[in-house]
């Protein structure tokens, strides 16, 4: 072994190369932790989280056609579409819309599907719900959105 | 939940806004009137010749009865006894010693019930070949873990799936579902909702369907 | 696993079961030992097994693309190119350049996020416990990339049949340039903290062998291939989705030992960036989907489509019969296929290094069982 090899073993110099890469990270400037609840990570533009039925802004009607795109789509078949036939426009109007977020994988396949964006996935990642019923979203829970009961950390 | 499932039944129709009567797999054609023609019902394959065809017509007269290729890859149909020794030649004479998959395909309404398929590659010649037995219900056939290690698991997984038995393979037994179950699930007269509700019930002491 | 009726006074059989912290999922090994030794394993697997194959036979084209994620759920996106890959040869149609383009910088970015998973998680099973926070930190650089490209971290979706659903974002190529900037020093730090400490080489060195001869009869593919010395990456030797554009080397090891898929791996990381800053480079314009028909119904017949995955060669073996649902999916999944390889491996080592190889193997539960 060579002089400078015996030295590198003998003081452990590759050990201390290790431990000065570990305490040069603990400079407080390259904290990466995020402290959660009390600070809210920015999620994407696109990011697929919470379902919500929109609402045409001018007149206050849903934008869903009832076109049953989005549940033909989903590859778990959660999404179920109710609609009647209104005789004087002679178009569908929806009435029931019941999405079951605790089978939901957030795909986004449904929100492909639908021809009028009426079905949204939005930045919302905060489902959590005490009963398995209460997984299971209608109409005004979609357009409404989850409403978490916020509590103090 | 399970009342919510729409039954697993026809194809659902297009989930982009399609009409009905679009024609499958063809671009759309400029004229709708004229009836376009469908696509048939078997495989549009091609024959296939090479060095590795001729070798293997001299060696297996007539135990090889189809040599095809679809779609750039070629493969071959083996009678079933053969398949050993073609996969034995494949290895030692023409450099195939890469055994990638074996699996299988179940078509209930034909008398041979079972494809099994075995897809090798070459490094030597970086070239793929498919070699398919087609055998009924019941049949053994030989094991390859005498000349590919690989297939000990591969061909557990194809009996597991699909209650193939293999001839000569050294630890048939079930790999990726529990000993004690009952049925082969990729058969297609096994449901996608169908559950061993036996074992579900003894080992998980829970109704089936939670 | 050597079949005995009645034990040696010294030998002894351990169960490593599906509950451990280092087998990487639910995976059950049971060890036979003599004293410390390892003389025989058993692997039990199927903890993790969901029918993903049989749910393929019972869903539209499009619609059993969100299922292949979930098996290799560390590098998603390369399963779902693989399987888009395979459809899009049953139909015969082929996704536009800029589509390609997207998808190759999407997949070594995800190639990059699984060996960093990898580093931390081995790291971590020897021993080492720094490198994992590190790796994750880097690997959540990714996941943002990919969170802003197609709006999920870890199931991502990102490609469709034909191309791509989604634009690239305003800031795509800026962020991954600048990702690709900052991580190259960070790979740097990794081999400054584990390369030359003698622990690490103490632990993984001669650990684990297994030679080119072996690795062929056992059809292991991937990093493990490549560290025992055989030169081949399916990038290179089939190339798919644009790969022959682009200039990249592919390491190999020498001994096909721990320590080699160690640095090969460290360096597969350095020439993903490469692959990565090439892409950016000369990312073309144009449409993101190809001609693909209203309704996927392709004629009958089978295809087998492979991609290089992170952990090996990932292949699809699709058979159609000329309906909307594929007649059978089949996934060649390689961590299936490199775990048989376990046993050879492990004799003669010790019960640590049974955890050491494990972990080399670079083995994804969701894979294996699918």
């Amino acid at each position: 072994m060579s002089i400078s090899k015996f030295f590198r073993t003998i003081f452990l110099v590759d050990l201390f190369q290790g431990l000065w890469v570990t305490f040069r990270n603990q400079d407080p400037k390259r904290i990466y932790t995020e402290q959660y609840p009390a600070e809210r990570p920015k999620v994407a533009e696109r990011y697929r989280g919470a379902p919500r039925l929109n609402i045409n802004p001018d007149n206050g009607e849903t934008l869903c056609i009832a076109c049953n795109l989005c549940a033909l789509a989903c590859p778990e078949d959660l999404i179920v579409v109710g609609s009647e036939r209104n005789e004087e426009t002679r178009r569908k109007e929806l009435t029931t819309f019941t999405y079951d977020t605790s089978r939901c994988m957030f795909c986004g396949l449904c929100e492909d599907a639908c021809p009028v964006d009426a079905l949204e996935l939005t930045q919302d990642f905060e489902l959590a719900s005490y009963t398995r019923e209460g997984a299971i979203w209608d109409r005004q829970m979609l357009e409404e959105g989850p409403r978490p009961t916020p509590y103090k950390c | 939940m399970a009342d919510e499932h729409k039954p697993d039944g026809p194809a659902p129709p297009p989930p982009a806004g399609g009409e009905a009567g679009t024609p499958p797999a063809k671009p759309a054609a400029p004229s709708a009137k004229a009836p376009l023609p469908k696509p048939p019902a078997v495989m549009a394959v091609t024959p296939w010749e090479s060095d590795i065809t001729q070798l293997l017509k001299e060696r297996f007269d007539g135990q090889i009865p189809e040599f095809s290729t679809y779609l750039g890859q070629n493969f071959l149909v083996a009678a079933p006894e053969a398949l050993v020794p073609v996969l034995e030649t494949l290895k030692l004479e023409l450099d195939f010693d890469y055994l990638v998959d074996i699996t299988a395909v179940d078509y209930p309404k034909r008398p041979e019930r079972f494809d099994v398929v075995y897809i090798l590659y070459s490094f030597a010649r970086n070239e793929r070949v498919r070699v398919k037995i087609r055998i009924p219900d019941g049949y053994r056939p030989a094991t390859a873990v005498t000349v590919h290690l690989t297939a000990n698991w591969l061909e557990r997984e194809v009996f597991d799936m699909f209650g193939i038995q293999f001839e000569g393979h050294p630890d048939m037994r079930r790999i990726l579902l529990p000993e004690e179950w009952q049925g082969h699930p990729l058969r297609k007269d096994y449901s996608i909702l169908k559950q061993d509700q036996a074992w579900v019930r003894e080992n998980l002491s829970i109704e089936s369907g939670q | 696993m050597p079949e005995a009726t009645y034990l040696d006074a010294n030998e002894l059989v351990i169960n490593m079961g599906p509950q451990h912290p280092s087998t990487h999922g639910v995976l059950r090994v049971i060890l036979k030992l003599d004293g410390e030794k390892v003389i025989g394993t058993e692997c039990v697997i199927g903890y993790l097994h969901r029918g993903v194959e049989k749910i393929g036979e019972n869903r539209t084209y499009q619609q059993f693309a969100p299922y292949v994620d979930r098996m290799d759920y560390v590098a998603a996106v390369s399963n779902g190119l693989g399987y888009c890959l395979a459809v899009e040869k049953l139909l015969n149609i082929e996704a536009p350049p800029r589509a390609q383009a997207v998808r190759v910088i999407l997949t070594e970015l995800n190639r990059i996020a699984s060996h960093l998973l990898w580093l931390g998680t081995h790291a971590l099973d020897i021993g080492a416990i720094t490198p994992v926070f590190y790796c994750f930190r880097e690997r959540e650089e990714v996941l943002k990339i990919f969170e802003n490209y197609c709006g999920a971290r870890l199931t991502t979706h990102a490609f469709r049949i034909g191309g791509l659903q989604y634009e690239t974002y305003e800031g795509f190529e800026e962020q991954t340039r600048k990702f690709c900037d900052w991580f190259i020093p960070k790979v740097d730090e990794y081999e400054r903290l584990l390369t030359n400490n003698r622990i690490w080489v103490g632990r993984l060195k001669n650990v684990g062998v297994l030679t080119a001869d072996e690795c062929k009869e056992y059809g292991v593919t991937g990093p493990v291939l490549r560290a025992a010395g055989v030169k081949w990456d399916l990038r290179k030797a089939q190339p798919y989705s644009g790969y022959e554009q682009y200039e990249f080397e592919i390491p190999i090891g020498e001994n096909g030992d721990t320590y080699d898929r160690y640095t090969v791996r460290m360096e597969e990381m350095r020439q993903a960036v490469r692959i990565i800053r090439q892409a950016v480079d000369r990312l073309p314009a144009g449409p993101i989907m190809g001609k693909v028909p209203k309704v996927i119904k392709p004629a009958v017949g089978e295809v087998y489509v492979s991609i290089e995955a992170p952990k090996g060669e990932l292949g699809y073996f699709v058979v159609s019969d000329n309906s909307t649902q594929p007649y059978r999916v089949r996934v060649r999944p390689p961590s299936f296929i490199n775990l048989q390889a376990l046993d050879r491996m492990v004799r003669g080592g010790l019960v640590a290094d049974v955890v050491a190889i494990i972990g080399t193997l670079d083995i994804v539960l969701g894979e294996v069982d699918r």
